[in-house]
């Protein structure tokens, strides 16, 4: 049980410093998505039970997960989702305009 | 209590169909569609405000415990009415202001409306993610409603950081779940006392991290002027009245709910609140002062102002959270009389820089009156509505021992007068060069004379909004009243 | 360098943190505090009639968080919508083999039976409205990537899939509706009196699979929205 947490630490840990460090318009957005999975293999580690099965109660069964962490699992992807669309909309947009993706290079915005 | 679910549901409905007429019907359902919900929920809104004292429950599905549970008290009930300020007024102002884009614009307004009245009104961990995530997503979405340049960079900064805050929350929540099971915000303050201090104070910096960030308390701020810039100038009204307010509002739910002000005063995050609220209003007097562009002032000014909100509702005591309360409200009120003078002027003849404001005082006297008010409130100055809950603060820091923290009030009232006057000292002087401009009609100048004169009537007989605040504390500093109305169902 | 060290030593405090929680949390010893699962699991196919969990807290218990999250779906494809030029892209004309196009042709009808299962038996089995939703949105993105954006929008025009996108999260609010009218609260499924049915059939779980029916085309059309403007942005 101790690995899965390591896992998650460093891929929140690495999503963050991608967005903080990293001058690619592209690359930050992937450090978003990264650190968007790791919340969401949070979740699932939250729900984990060893030996469960899948909340779907067709059949006869000694022991489910918990079904919460699932649900808000898929809210929080659908979101996700939907902020980086909207995030590479802008950088397509960014890039259309200043044709770069440098994020030093866009300085229209001071102070 | 079925009208406070309505205060969720009118405004996205509205939006929908909005959405639909947009297709089929062109601007021809715009007009009656969108003022008509607009007055349908200013009435809404006051049936709930009325009803707030004592807090009700209301649950979503009927499950009570089970599911979600939305609640009204009065602590709700503020931020419910300062919607029922504003949300009128802007909408009046906007249909004669917005000219490109305006079904986009009307339907982002009310999904964002939607949002806020669902942070402010749900008494759930993860509804709150969620519902903060629907207003601050359609908050960005207005501020690249104009396409320049500006106003595309300004989105993405805007984006990346309060999607950068929203995980800090997102995990705080998850983590919170998974410690007591339960996401309902009286059965997980229940369950927290018996959680080890260590993992509750981790937590609770996520949760300060993350609404620090959309809040733009100072290190964390640098998106908030970029975001005001070129945005739709109705749209700053709401942003700075209700969309920080609402994240005001979450953390101090979170943090005085959730984990309680014996906690809080356990960690000594009182004082750090405290201090980090003189900080950044001293930081941001001084970078206000050095702006050229009226909007970049006035969103340094909302930073400062959000920093005295924040040091009256730390300050632990009754006094101060009920002056941070009301400095809220007025902070919402004076901030958008300026924004919306501005905004007549910019529509007028697109003056934004300080510069352009020149002379404009006798043009305009009426507004530029207005102006003067409003700005003089936001100073702190008597008898408008600033002064009063300034006062309040002050009292309230000098009575809990934050000597240090009243003396910088003052210092910082000093330097807001300092820039407030230039630019009203531009306003008002001569100048023989003669602008073409428009006339603004009637529906821009009446909402920022209500919101103005809303300005002397609260700093004349403060007791009008005093009557709801003053039973704000009673569920704040001591949450087992809360707790208890919310587990009673 | 100073400030990619700062950086990095930001991170580490950040992952030293995290790790010291989790581990904090790992070691507490919890006894039996999960009642809100367990009722989940043991009441939840009685009280909704679902017999798939998830969805019966998606679309029962925290049906709200679900309207939420569709709203927020909306708005991204607003945003989008309105983000791009009026202009097409340049990659409109790109040619495949025959193959491709009579492929696509005959992929379709099947991933129309798919998606309209899984959101159909989104209560019974793993699946349901978003599942099915972003099924149904391939059939848009498909056309567009193989006949181009110029077909796909012909066959379904922007405000097509809008009006369906609206319709989907206004019919998910007006069911909800339907409790109120009854006296019942809002988003009310059992409670309300709608017949649940029996667990495991098709028509069972009261408004449950409707709900799916609305989140489904409100996602297949609000996914096809994002994907084409995505793509037109030229």
């Amino acid at each position: 049980m101790e690995l899965p947490f390591v896992v998650v630490t460093i891929l929140f840990c690495l999503g963050i410093y991608t967005i903080i460090t990293q001058k690619n318009l592209i690359k930050i957005v992937l450090g978003f998505t990264i650190v968007e999975s790791s919340l969401i293999l949070i979740f699932v580690l939250v729900s984990y039970q060893p030996g469960g099965t899948a909340p779907i109660l067709d059949k006869a069964y000694h022991l489910v997960v918990d079904p919460i962490p699932q649900a808000l699992a898929l809210t929080s992807i659908v979101i996700g989702g939907s902020v980086t669309a909207v995030m590479l909309a802008l950088v397509i947009k960014i890039q259309k305009r200043y044709r770069t993706l440098n994020v030093d290079k866009l300085r229209k915005l001071k102070g | 209590m079925q009208a406070a679910i309505w205060l969720i549901i009118l405004p996205l409905l509205t939006a929908f169909f909005i959405g639909i007429s947009k297709v089929f019907y062109s601007y021809k359902l715009l007009f009656p569609l969108v003022t008509g919900s607009a007055i349908l929920y200013l009435y809404l809104l006051i049936s709930v405000i009325d009803h707030s004292y004592p807090p009700k429950v209301y649950s979503v599905g009927d499950w009570g415990l089970l599911g979600i549970n939305i609640m009204v008290d009065p602590f709700s009930g503020l931020l419910l009415l300062m919607i029922a300020l504003l949300f009128l007024p802007v909408i009046v102002f906007s249909l004669k202001y917005i000219t490109f884009h305006t079904h986009n614009y009307f339907i982002l307004t009310y999904i964002m409306t939607a949002g806020i009245a669902g942070m402010v009104l749900t008494a759930d961990l993860f509804n709150l993610y969620v519902f903060l995530e629907v207003s601050s997503l359609s908050s960005c979405a207005l501020v690249a409603l104009k396409k320049t340049n500006k106003a595309i960079e300004g989105t993405f900064k805007y984006l990346v950081m309060s999607t950068l805050g929203s995980f800090f929350i997102l995990l705080a929540t998850i983590l919170t779940y998974d410690l007591t099971g339960t996401l309902n915000m009286a059965e997980i303050s229940v369950a927290f006392q018996d959680i080890p201090f260590q993992i509750k104070s981790i937590l609770m910096a996520f949760f300060i991290f993350g609404y620090a960030i959309k809040i733009g308390l100072i290190p964390l701020h640098a998106w908030l002027p970029d975001s005001y810039e070129e945005s739709p100038i109705p749209y700053n009204v709401l942003s700075s009245g209700l969309v920080m307010k609402s994240a005001v509002y979450a953390l101090i739910r979170v943090l005085y709910i959730l984990f309680g002000f014996d906690f809080l005063d356990e960690t000594g995050m009182l004082q750090i609140g405290v201090v980090w609220g003189v900080v950044t209003f001293l930081i941001a007097h001084l970078l206000a002062f050095q702006q050229s562009n009226v909007i970049r002032l006035l969103a340094y000014s909302s930073i400062a102002q959000i920093a005295y909100i924040t040091i009256g509702l730390f300050v632990g005591t009754e006094r101060g959270l009920i002056g941070g309360n009301f400095h809220i409200l007025n902070h919402a009120i004076m901030k958008g009389t300026l924004f919306f003078v501005i905004a007549i002027f910019h529509y007028s003849l697109t003056a934004v820089d300080i510069k352009d404001l020149k002379g404009l005082g006798f043009r305009f006297p009426l507004l530029s009156f207005t102006f003067v008010v409003a700005s003089l409130a936001i100073v702190g100055l008597p008898p408008f509505n600033g002064f009063i809950s300034k006062w309040l603060i002050v009292e309230a820091a000098l009575d809990a021992g934050f000597i240090y923290a009243a003396f910088s009030i003052l210092v910082g009232t000093f330097l807001s007068l300092t820039y407030y006057l230039k630019v009203i000292v531009t306003l008002y002087t001569k100048t023989d060069k003669t602008i073409e401009m428009k006339e603004p009609g009637l529906a821009l100048k009446l909402p920022t004379i209500f919101l103005g004169s809303l300005c002397i009537v609260f700093g004349i007989a403060p007791s009008l909004p005093l009557s709801l605040i003053d039973k704000i504390p009673t569920f704040l500093l001591d949450h087992e009243e809360y707790i208890s109305i919310l587990l009673g169902g | 360098m100073v400030k990619k060290l700062y950086k990095l030593g930001l991170v580490v405090s950040l992952g030293m943190f995290l790790f010291v929680l989790f581990s904090d949390i790992h070691n507490l010893d919890r006894t039996s505090k999960n009642y809100l699962s367990e009722h989940y699991i043991s009441e939840g196919v009685q009280e909704t009639g679902a017999i798939n969990l998830v969805t019966s807290v998606l679309y029962d218990y925290r049906a709200f968080d679900t309207l939420g999250e569709a709203t927020v779906l909306l708005t991204a494809a607003t945003i989008l919508a309105f983000l791009v030029p009026v202009t097409k892209a340049d990659m409109l004309g790109t040619t495949f083999t025959i193959i491709v196009y009579q492929a696509t042709k005959y992929l379709i009808p099947f991933i129309a039976v798919l998606g309209v299962y899984v959101i159909m038996f989104g209560h019974l089995s793993p699946g349901g409205g978003f599942v099915g939703g972003v099924v149904m949105a391939l059939i848009p993105i498909l056309l567009s990537l193989t006949y181009g954006i110029d077909f796909s929008e012909y066959k379904l025009t922007p405000n097509t899939k809008k009006v369906v996108e609206d319709i989907g999260a206004i019919g998910f609010i007006l069911l909800g509706l339907l409790a109120v009218l009854t006296g019942n609260n809002f988003l009310a499924n059992g409670q309300a009196g709608f017949p649940l049915g029996n667990a495991g059939e098709l028509i069972s779980a009261g408004l449950i699979p409707y709900l799916n029916v609305m989140i489904g085309i409100k996602v297949g059309a609000g996914l096809a929205i994002i994907f084409n403007s995505l793509m037109k942005e030229q």
